[in-house]
């Protein structure tokens, strides 16, 4: 399937998940778009399934202490100063926060489909608009593994320095300087674009071909489901 | 008299917030089909030189600009960047922050499609290209999982899809071993014979470089101290700037035997994930008092054999024994800095020991740059911050990794010799393409072949 017919299904889920309020049409979604995850190399998943997983468990950890709604308390905690209040968890804030720790893993599971499973490059050339955002939203996706790559190299240089890095707070001492890192990067690889023609105008025409069945199918599906998520679901 | 293609006159810039003027008053001319060797000491404006010919210097980077450049009668202030592409083509340093794309076939088609060509041309072009850097095997395959040398052919590819008439090289061969940089190199010079393109080199490794130009020009602190034909160049060179002809001599032999072994690797094999071995049965015996250098081809595993020397890669296969404490500068150190000013970055592995850390920094000659963040100072002072910080720990095992990547044959020669003085106290492992830097400072060469075998000792 051509990238541009995959990124529409990817964006319709988005707008599923941001819209559905019912937890199974999220869990369904949810489900179909970690079976697809599963099949992207596990070495490159497994970072992406990683941060879906803290962060879905985060919120659902933290969403029914910091919320305030429902009458059927599970457990009373005690009251906090300041604009956290009383510390409780009732049955509806448990709901609410399991709908919202779904609506993230589904959003954040297209974003790793979007990453690991689409071919960016034939993206960028397919697209008739906007390709300018394209093109930058698929190079700072690039950036993820070259930041990864990058902290690697930071804890290694580290360590030859006898300097260890361990745990959460030494690893968030690598944050800024990471940052710094990449924003060199993207500032040689801005130069180099430019000094190969990017930003002149009358680029390239792009070679329209016809969409196929398939294709033609999943742009229906992916109209059905924005359609239908903001109606029903 | 014809034009010439391209000319600076009385071309002076400073980068923004500079003190200095990065290029001062330099004017030259250059002709079609001629090689012209551009070099320098480290911050002398050479690349500087290569971003105003390429218009990028002021466009991109702003500053002050005075003088004028043109380029196939293009002026560079008034045309922008992009719109010198099909005329000047630029290869930078670093191969891995210039890639756009994910395979090869997209990132060398980039710059035809941003001229505006058919798709029929455009394709011509990839494949052209890369038939004449000898990488039209390269076309389906994925950038990320190309070599440091398949990088800088696909680089090179996609400046020459652009059929620039103007090609800029910075530095192209700083991460290349020595075989792919005589090819790289040799390229350069078919390029410029056979297709008739003005090709400006720059490179901190001169030796084959001067043997295949026509031209060389010296900067010093931004002027152009010499632009002269090749072998008029090379005497005033021998005169008045010996260490970048001056033949490199084989290291003295040190006195007396080398001291215990501080590091033993034996029958060490290793492979990537993807199942490729990279050494297989290796063994090396590192003692105090000796300078070894590792030598091979790019892939050869002389880095991985450098870390896991120093217990920074987990241990597949064989036997590794370090008796005190090893240190290793990364390749590219001057990228991994972390802190905000150059001192505490040296004081980092010493327990934010400040004066040990002063002292170290005034023998790499940064004494006067200890409160400038890191990343405020130049390439090759980052490089040397750390050096500073890796040699505070005072290692007993010292491992560097290709250290004089970027490094101009001065300061090559300053740090051989501070690798020599301080051999004595530790024993040193030294990873380098340069082998005309190794055979001067090394006690003895070992060459890894493409598995990893040592072939010569």
């Amino acid at each position: 399937m051509r990238p541009s017919a995959a990124l529409a299904l990817l964006g319709a889920c988005v707008v599923a998940a941001l819209v559905a309020t019912h937890p199974l049409t999220l869990a369904v979604l949810a489900a179909v778009l970690l079976v697809l995850l599963l099949r992207a190399p596990w070495r490159r998943a497994r970072l992406f399934l990683l941060g879906i997983a803290v962060s879905s468990f985060g919120l659902f950890l933290i969403f029914p202490l910091t919320a305030h709604e429902g009458s059927h308390p599970l457990w009373n905690g005690p009251i906090l100063p300041g604009p956290i209040g009383s510390i409780d968890v009732t049955r509806e804030e448990l709901a609410t926060g399991a709908v919202q720790t779904l609506r993230l893993a589904t959003v954040a599971l297209a974003f790793a489909l979007w990453a690991l499973m689409l071919d960016h490059d034939r993206l960028v050339r397919e697209i008739r608009f906007a390709r300018r955002s394209v093109l930058t939203v698929a190079l700072a996706t690039r950036l993820i593994p070259t930041l990864e790559r990058d902290a690697a190299g930071f804890v290694e240089a580290l360590r030859g320095r006898g300097v260890v890095v361990e745990g959460l707070r030494g690893r968030s001492r690598l944050l800024a300087p990471l940052v710094a890192s990449s924003l060199e990067r993207a500032l040689t690889l801005a130069e180099s674009m430019e000094a190969r023609g990017y930003g002149r105008p009358g680029r390239a025409p792009v070679e329209r071909l016809p969409f196929s069945q398939r294709e033609r199918a999943a742009l229906a599906c992916s109209l059905l489901l924005v359609v239908s998520s903001l109606l029903w679901l | 008299m014809n034009a010439p293609l391209a000319s600076a006159r009385r071309l002076s810039f400073a980068y923004p917030g500079g003190e200095l003027p990065a290029l001062s008053d330099v004017s030259l001319e250059l002709e079609p089909g001629e090689l012209a060797l551009v070099l320098g000491r480290s911050g002398s404006g050479k690349s500087t030189l290569l971003r105003a010919l390429a218009g990028l210097v002021p466009h991109f980077h702003g500053g002050r600009f005075s003088g004028s450049v043109a380029v196939a009668g293009l002026d560079t202030r008034s045309t922008a960047p992009a719109e010198l592409a099909g005329t000047v083509a630029t290869l930078f340093q670093d191969p891995e922050d210039q890639i756009v794309f994910e395979r090869v076939a997209s990132e060398v088609s980039f710059g035809p499609e941003n001229l505006g060509l058919r798709p029929t041309e455009v394709a011509r072009r990839v494949a052209s290209s890369l038939a004449a850097v000898g990488a039209a095997h390269l076309l389906g395959r994925s950038t990320r999982d190309l070599s440091g040398g398949e990088l800088q052919r696909v680089c090179l590819a996609s400046a020459l899809a652009l059929e620039p008439q103007l090609l800029l090289l910075d530095e192209p061969t700083s991460q290349l071993d020595p075989e792919c940089a005589e090819a790289f190199l040799g390229l350069a010079r078919e390029l410029a014979r056979e297709r008739g393109i003005a090709v400006v080199l720059s490179e901190q490794r001169p030796t084959l470089p001067l043997e295949i130009c026509d031209r060389v020009l010296f900067l010093e602190r931004g002027r152009l101290l010499l632009d002269a034909p090749r072998d008029k160049a090379i005497a005033w060179l021998e005169e008045n700037e010996p260490s970048f002809v001056d033949p490199i001599e084989a290291a003295p032999a040190h006195d007396g035997e080398p001291g215990a072994t501080i590091c033993e690797l034996e029958g060490i094999g290793y492979a990537y994930r993807s199942g490729t071995s990279v050494l297989e049965n290796v063994s090396l015996e590192l003692r105090r008092g000796e300078i070894v250098a590792l030598a091979g081809p790019n892939g050869s595993g002389k880095t991985t054999l450098a870390k896991l020397a120093c217990g920074l890669l987990e241990l597949q296969e064989g036997r590794v024994v370090l008796r005190g404490r090893a240190g290793y500068l990364s390749q590219d150190p001057g990228r991994y800095v972390v802190c905000e000013r150059a001192v505490d970055e040296v004081a980092l592995g010493i327990d934010g020991d400040l004066p040990r850390a002063r002292r170290w920094l005034a023998e790499l000659g940064l004494g006067e740059r200890e409160r400038r963040h890191p990343r405020d100072l130049s390439s090759g002072e980052r490089e040397r911050l750390g050096l500073a910080a890796v040699l505070a720990t005072e290692p007993d095992l010292l491992v560097l990794d290709e250290p004089t990547r970027g490094v101009d044959p001065e300061r090559k020669r300053e740090l051989g010799e501070m690798l020599r003085a301080g051999s004595p106290g530790r024993a040193t492992l030294l990873v380098s393409h340069d082998l005309a830097f190794a055979r001067s400072v090394a006690d003895r060469v070992v060459s890894l072949a493409e598995v990893g075998v040592p072939v010569g000792v």
